[in-house]
């Protein structure tokens, strides 16, 4: 097996992850050599803006080889890599895929190239230290959703904060310094209390088992701290039983915090509204993930018990999050900061459907992670757009743009549509989900919840209507230009995956079916979460009826791109 | 009577440096009797300036042998220099602690080349003394014995005073001097008397005889003493309350002074402390964790805070030294090898972020004309993007983000205080001091964020045409730092494949010779 092709059959993750980051370094090198041998003279932007494009698209089909490797019919954890990193502390370079990272994972090198295409003549200066810092984020990013051991998990999840904070912060608005540094603070307050939930965690479990290890799961021979069934654990010790709860809750805050569930969120309007548009786009479609993300991989199946037992508080929290968010929403004249606030709301749905512990639920929850990234980031990227061409955000500013600008007005109004939850757009599979979930297993929480679905319904198309309809008021509107070709390719691009979804769910359903079964299977596992009062049924088949990927489906592969 | 067997080879470092402190003054006699006599040398007219650089060039050659002979202690440690009176033990921590300190005088030589011509002020007094108290730290981390300490913390801090106030025209550094010298000389007050009370209460200055000795934990005398010697280090590493000095010293001192002082002074003094600790009073360690947990909290949180309201760049950087010096103190009142392995590290990593801060600070700003301030860096990535790449790397070191050694520094200190209290889990006092000291690094975060948000977010200010470059040695230093950094951080395990050097196995193996 010497060809180059298992190699990088071998390699296929650390090649997504570490691409972007690789390239990062070849950027700097061209422009240090450029210095050195060109006397200064730089290459044009327009060559580093290309640049940033091509790698990013590189990675795309990278990730689309993974997609394709990847055994939809399995649970398990693929395409693992682990070598010793700092071995003798149980650390390891460890990585692998599963039906819920992937799809975050193709949604995050999915949406990095149509962001770098969108802002192509959004970022004027410094064009190079722009790509430089969103190539790094990719890796960060990426790194966070494949690490399978603690340790590593927690430093990309960290390092991906600095290129983040130098984007907000040098291309941000007039308060972007004040944002950037919120943004920073509050996500390292939340991540340092996990680390040392992390720590603890590991110790408690050295002194148990006599395993010193970081790692998330055993893999070949090795074990993880997910291996020992919960039974394992002394039960009667009050320092486990007591403890679960505090380090569930050292993990849930550091997630909390970037969801941004309620009463965390007041960092997400300020660095939102301060971000460039692909800083916000990449804020709303990929970084929020992490932190519900991070709920399903790590806070709930780490301590099934604790979250069961702090489910209540949760969904209080996701509920008045969806309920706040959309009221807050409703109010906004800004309509980036109305979109930002829509986001506190839908990502209460998430952890609405995460809470429910049933697969509905999750698959729901991940499915609308996944919308909630392709439709929010699209929304920033279009306000993005006719920023540009105005350079004010004000709803007030705006009235009948649908006359001047019949494109752009058709592209908001799928990417508002898919927003709301409109069947036959993504928005509805995943909501639907969502409280069909919770429905089972809390209604109440569900009848709640449902409100924000109406409420989102009204905050959106009454901005709608306020920008795009009525009579052309203001002057500087009657002159704006109709989008670009550049510009209709990345809004097509991105109104494809939202009618995909859409119409036809399974091709993302199925993948990611194997594994929240293992998900929900290692729940029972682990303390017998899923009681028969709690879960709808205690076959975790048993919800196939209505389970949108219906086995009667074939199993779709994604066509390579 | 037999004479002692004396192992020479083992203060070979030792001899080279002393041998350098004394020959530097006659090296600058014979330079200035060249520029007197117009000769040339290599056919350059000897300057002021040349003959300044080739004593920071003879300096950095002492330095780099004494380094090496160090580094090739590791292959046999534990020499003693007498055996019959062991003042001096060469075991692993000193060679480490030393290479640390040998480390940052390089460095330190090499930002002044540039530096003190800057100033106009380039003479061999400077270097001499910077040897002498190199040697000082070198037999300060070794001293097996309370007298051999007290001459080597002396031999260490008195030049020192005389290197803060080295600039004799500048009011400030006279200040800083001056405080400096009357604060020290109280601590180091401090730290004899309490040498007099333990010999009062155990017979014997020697720290393993004093350790044996297990002192009558009720012997008022042998605890005020041991209390009062732990008290004078801790002044040295500028821990709350004991810091009040530090911020007007480190500011007054030519910049890369304040560097040296902020970072070898701080490894030398913090491996007596190690030393004091883990071999004279590790039996009676208990009585000491309370007050020691009191320090390490409140240097930590009254560091960071007063660091958050400075908007001088080097009395940030003075209370951050503050904050780091309470990081190390965590793995000091955890007391077991596996915390004095990553005090030892850290101590190594903080090295190399604050000294590359101090670089760019040293070369970055211009004493003569800036203020100091956080703005003078204003919009420095377009001036001079190295010097504002370094700086953020060792500002995002600082902050513990991970990726850099930083990172892992505090990494492993919070583990092994974690560590510790997972196998003694009724002791809730550790468990705060782990979240004590990670919110503190969240509060340090604002500050070392303001000095990337000026470099990179704020436009330079009107008026400044240029700024001083590095030459080839800044350049260099600031590249090494940054190195480290990441190499530190990212593959603290695999530096030995480069140079069979590896600082965490090291780091451990000197907290195991401790005992």
């Amino acid at each position: 097996m010497e060809s180059i092709g298992s190699i990088a059959d071998g390699y296929l993750l650390s090649t997504l992850i570490f691409l972007p980051l690789a390239s990062c370094v070849v950027l700097w090198f061209l422009e240090l050599l450029l210095r050195v041998f060109a006397n200064g003279a730089g290459i044009s932007e327009a060559f580093w803006k290309l640049y940033g494009v091509a790698v990013s698209l590189a990675g795309f089909l990278v990730s689309l080889e993974v997609w394709n490797r990847f055994d939809p019919a399995s649970g398990q954890l693929q395409l693992v890599e682990r070598v010793p990193w700092l071995a003798n502390l149980g650390i390891h370079y460890y990585v692998g895929i599963d039906g819920i990272s992937l799809l975050l994972v193709v949604l995050t090198t999915f949406l990095l190239p149509v962001i770098l295409l969108a802002s192509w003549s959004d970022i004027g200066v410094r064009v190079r230290q722009y790509v430089f810092f969103m190539l790094a984020l990719q890796t960060g990013m990426l790194g966070a959703f494949l690490s399978l051991n603690l340790f590593l998990f927690y430093v990309f999840w960290e390092a991906m904060l600095v290129p983040m904070y130098f984007v907000i912060g040098i291309w941000g608005g007039a308060r972007r310094i004040y944002a950037t540094i919120k943004f920073f603070i509050y996500t390292m307050v939340g991540s340092l209390l996990m680390l040392i939930g992390i720590l603890t965690l590991v110790y408690m479990h050295f002194q148990e088992f006599g395993v010193l290890t970081f790692d998330y799961i055993g893999f070949g021979g090795a074990t993880g701290i997910l291996d020992v069934p919960i039974a394992a654990w002394p039960e009667q010790d009050p320092w486990w039983s007591q403890r679960q709860v505090w380090l569930f809750l050292a993990f849930a805050f550091a997630f909390a915090i970037k969801v941004p569930m309620f009463p965390f969120h007041t960092w997400l309007p300020d660095a939102h509204v301060e971000a460039p548009t692909p800083g916000s786009a990449v804020l709303a479609g990929v970084l929020l993930k992490l932190g519900t993300y991070g709920f399903i991989r790590y806070a709930i199946p780490l301590f099934p018990e604790a979250a069961q037992a702090c489910a209540p508080l949760m969904l209080t929290l996701a509920v008045v999050g969806i309920v706040y968010g959309a009221l807050v929403a409703l109010v906004q004249s800004d309509v980036k900061k109305l979109v930002a606030y829509s986001s506190v709301s839908h990502l209460g749905f998430v952890m609405l459907g995460l809470f429910a512990f049933n697969l509905q639920g999750i698959e729901g929850s991940v499915l609308q992670m996944v919308n909630h990234g392709i439709s929010t980031g699209a929304l920033f990227i279009l306000i993005g757009m006719i920023y540009e061409r105005r350079h004010v955000r004000e709803i007030s500013a705006f009235g009948g743009l649908a006359q001047v600008m019949p494109i752009y007005a058709v592209f908001f109004l799928i990417a508002t549509m898919s927003s709301i939850g409109l069947p036959i757009l993504n928005g509805f599979v995943g909501e639907f989900l969502i409280l069909l979930g919770a429905f089972g297993t809390y209604p109440i929480f569900a009848a709640v919840a449902t409100s924000g679905v109406l409420l989102g319904a009204v905050y959106m198309l009454w901005m709608v209507r306020r920008v795009f309809f009525g009579p052309v008021v203001h002057q500087a509107n009657q002159r704006l230009v109709d989008l670009s070709l550049r510009e209709r390719l990345v809004a097509v691009s991105l109104v494809i995956p939202m009618v995909w979804i859409g119409v036809y769910p399974a091709s993302f359903l199925t993948p990611m079916d194997a594994s929240v079964n293992a998900l929900l299977a290692r729940l029972r596992d682990r303390g017998a979460v899923l009681s028969d009062e709690v879960a709808l049924d205690a076959n975790p088949r048993g919800g196939q009826e209505i389970d949108l990927a219906g086995e009667s489906e074939p199993l779709e592969k994604e066509p390579d791109a | 009577m037999t004479p002692p067997v004396l192992d020479v080879g083992a203060i070979l470092p030792m001899i080279i440096v002393a041998a350098g402190a004394v020959l530097m003054p006659l090296f600058e006699v014979l330079l200035a009797r060249m520029i007197q006599q117009k000769r040339t040398w290599l056919s350059r007219p000897m300057t002021r300036e040349l003959a300044g650089t080739m004593m920071a060039f003879g300096t950095a050659l002492i330095l780099g042998t004494a380094l090496i002979f160090t580094l090739g202690g590791f292959l046999r440690p534990d020499r003693v220099f007498n055996a019959d009176h062991p003042l001096i033990r060469l075991d692993a921590m000193a060679l480490f602690l030393n290479a640390v300190v040998l480390l940052s005088a390089i460095m330190t030589v090499l930002i002044s080349i540039r530096y003190l011509a800057e100033l106009r002020n380039n003479r061999g007094e400077y270097y001499a003394l910077l040897l002498a108290s190199v040697l000082g730290m070198m037999l300060l981390t070794s001293a097996m014995d309370l007298l051999m300490l007290f001459l080597a913390l002396e031999l260490m801090t008195i030049p020192i005073y005389a290197l803060a106030g080295y600039q004799r025209s500048s009011l400030r550094s006279n200040e800083s001097a001056l405080k400096y010298f009357v604060i020290g000389s109280f601590a180091s007050g401090l730290l004899l008397y309490g040498t007099a009370l333990l010999y009062g209460a155990t017979g014997t200055l020697a720290l393993d005889l004093i350790g044996q000795a297990r002192f009558d934990q009720e012997n008022p005398v042998a605890l005020v003493g041991a209390g009062l010697l732990v008290i004078g280090l801790v002044f040295k590493v500028g821990g709350v309350p004991f810091h009040q000095w530090a911020p007007d010293v480190y500011e007054g001192a030519p910049t890369s002074v304040t560097g040296f002082m902020a970072t070898a002074v701080k490894v030398a003094a913090f491996g007596a402390l190690i030393r004091v600790m883990a071999v004279a009073l590790g039996p009676s360690q208990d009585q000491f964790y309370v007050p020691l947990w009191v320090i390490a909290v409140l240097s930590m949180t009254v560091g960071n805070v007063m660091a958050l309201i400075q908007r001088s760049v080097k009395r940030m950087l003075a209370y951050s030294s503050i904050a780091h010096a309470g990081y190390a103190m965590v793995g000091i009142c955890v007391g077991t090898d596996e915390a004095y392995a990553a005090v030892l590290f850290y101590l190594l990593v903080y090295t190399f972020m604050s000294l590359g801060a101090f670089a760019v600070l040293a070369m970055a700003t211009r004493e003569r004309t800036q203020s100091g301030e956080i703005g003078d860096l204003a919009g420095l990535h377009a001036t001079r993007p190295f010097f504002a790449a370094v700086m953020a790397i060792c500002m995002f070191a600082l902050a513990g983000i991970p990726g850099t050694g930083g990172f892992m520094g505090k990494f492993k200190l919070f583990e092994a205080t974690i560590a510790r209290w997972s196998a003694t889990p009724a002791d809730q006092g550790l468990l705060w001091l782990a979240v004590i000291g990670v919110l503190n690094s969240a509060v340090s975060l604002y500050y070392y964020l303001r000095v990337p948000v000026a470099m990179y977010m704020e436009d330079p200010r009107a008026g400044e045409t240029e700024q001083p470059g590095s030459g080839f040695f800044g350049w260099l230093v600031l590249a090494t730092c940054a190195a480290a950094i990441f190499l530190l951080g990212l593959m603290p395990q695999d530096l030995g494949l480069f140079w069979n050097l590896d600082p965490l196995a090291g780091a451990a193996a000197a907290a195991d010779a401790l005992r």
